[in-house]
């Protein structure tokens, strides 16, 4: 090789290197990264990830962008950005509800609404609705009884023969005389 | 405003919802930065870029808050951690809509360069050049970056970076010389 093929310009001489190695990039983690764009590596470990970052361009990139946006002021994200990411995680009450027993599990099995939230709510509203049934099944019953004991008292006074009274007497005793 | 190195973080991994809400009020600005950065050569649209976000925030989240777990504050900062996991998760999305395009302008021009074949590339044999230099070499020549900028990547000062730059082409310089005939 001759000196001529040596760029005077130092651009010019990098550009005539073959600097890619054929080797694949190493692995490293996004914790491993980070501490190294902090600076926190001790030299060893930060030279491994330097030999990362110069070897595979995607790295580098990654490098020089993530070290530019944590160099500045950032700009206020969108408000819609931030309410659709709380929404992901749900509120305390519902995260710490008490631990279900057989009972409420298998009743939650059965009704869905028990295994919600509100069960004790509903659970209510069913109890009262109970306690009306049974109050409007026992006046119903109440009624229809002495509706009952009215039908009957009824048709006994038809049917039941008068006791031997004084007109009845009377009648015997007319038999008898008209007979003689 | 709180500031992520203030959340408290097993809380967080707790699953609390107080906690979270201040976590995602403290990290959106980070997040949308580098989400938008990373998206910017892909022609995405600003949905996209809010789904980009979002999916951040799922991933943080996901399999009771498995990655944030992997966080390990004595290793490095909240802000830099996130950073980098948010730019990995955007780059993923963008991957997934499989739009990647880049605006001509601002592709280096090294990279548009048709290579001439016919000219034998001079092998820079192994060890010549520590990592740091070669990496300092890289982020001049092949990513056009500045001085400044490549002393910000590195945490070091600007005249680090020239001195370093300046050691690494005299080796080259001296290496090359010394081969020739």
């Amino acid at each position: 090789m001759s000196t001529e093929r040596i760029p005077s310009s130092d651009r010019a001489l990098w550009q005539s290197l073959a600097t890619d190695r054929p080797v694949a990039p190493e692995a490293v983690s996004d914790m491993d990264f980070a501490a190294w764009l902090e600076g926190r590596l001790p030299e060893a470990t930060a030279a491994r990830i330097e030999a990362a970052v110069a070897n595979d361009p995607a790295m580098r990139q990654a490098a020089l962008e993530l070290a530019e946006i944590l160099g500045t002021t950032l700009p206020v994200p969108p408000a819609r950005m931030t309410v659709r990411a709380q929404a992901l995680v749900g509120f305390e009450a519902e995260r710490q509800s008490p631990r279900q027993s057989p009972r409420q599990t298998w009743l939650a099995g059965l009704f869905p609404a028990f295994g919600r939230g509100f069960a004790l709510h509903r659970g209510a509203m069913a109890g009262m609705a109970v306690v009306i049934a049974v109050a409007g099944f026992v006046l119903g019953g109440g009624l229809g009884e002495t509706y009952v004991e009215g039908k009957y008292a009824s048709t006994r006074s038809q049917t039941v023969p008068k006791p031997f009274g004084r007109d009845t007497i009377n009648d015997l005793n007319d038999l008898f005389t008209d007979n003689t | 405003m709180t500031e992520l190195g203030q959340i408290d973080l097993r809380s967080l991994a707790a699953g609390h919802k107080r906690t979270w809400d201040t976590f995602v009020v403290a990290a959106s600005p980070l997040i949308n930065a580098v989400v938008r950065r990373a998206l910017s050569s892909y022609r995405l649209s600003e949905d996209d870029v809010m789904d980009a976000a979002q999916d951040v925030f799922v991933r943080l989240c996901a399999n009771d808050f498995r990655l944030l777990k992997t966080y390990d504050p004595a290793r490095a900062g909240l802000s830099t951690w996130l950073a980098v996991v948010s730019r990995s998760a955007a780059v993923d999305f963008a991957r997934r809509r499989r739009q990647a395009t880049a605006p001509i302008d601002d592709v280096p021009e090294s990279v548009l360069a048709v290579e001439d074949r016919h000219v034998e590339k001079l092998k820079i044999p192994e060890g010549l050049l520590t990592e740091r230099q070669t990496l300092i070499l890289k982020c001049l020549y092949d990513e056009e970056r500045d001085v400044a900028e490549v002393a910000q990547l590195l945490k070091i000062d600007a005249q680090t970076v020239r001195s370093t730059h300046h050691k690494a082409l005299l080796r080259l310089r001296e290496h090359f010389k010394e081969e020739a005939p």
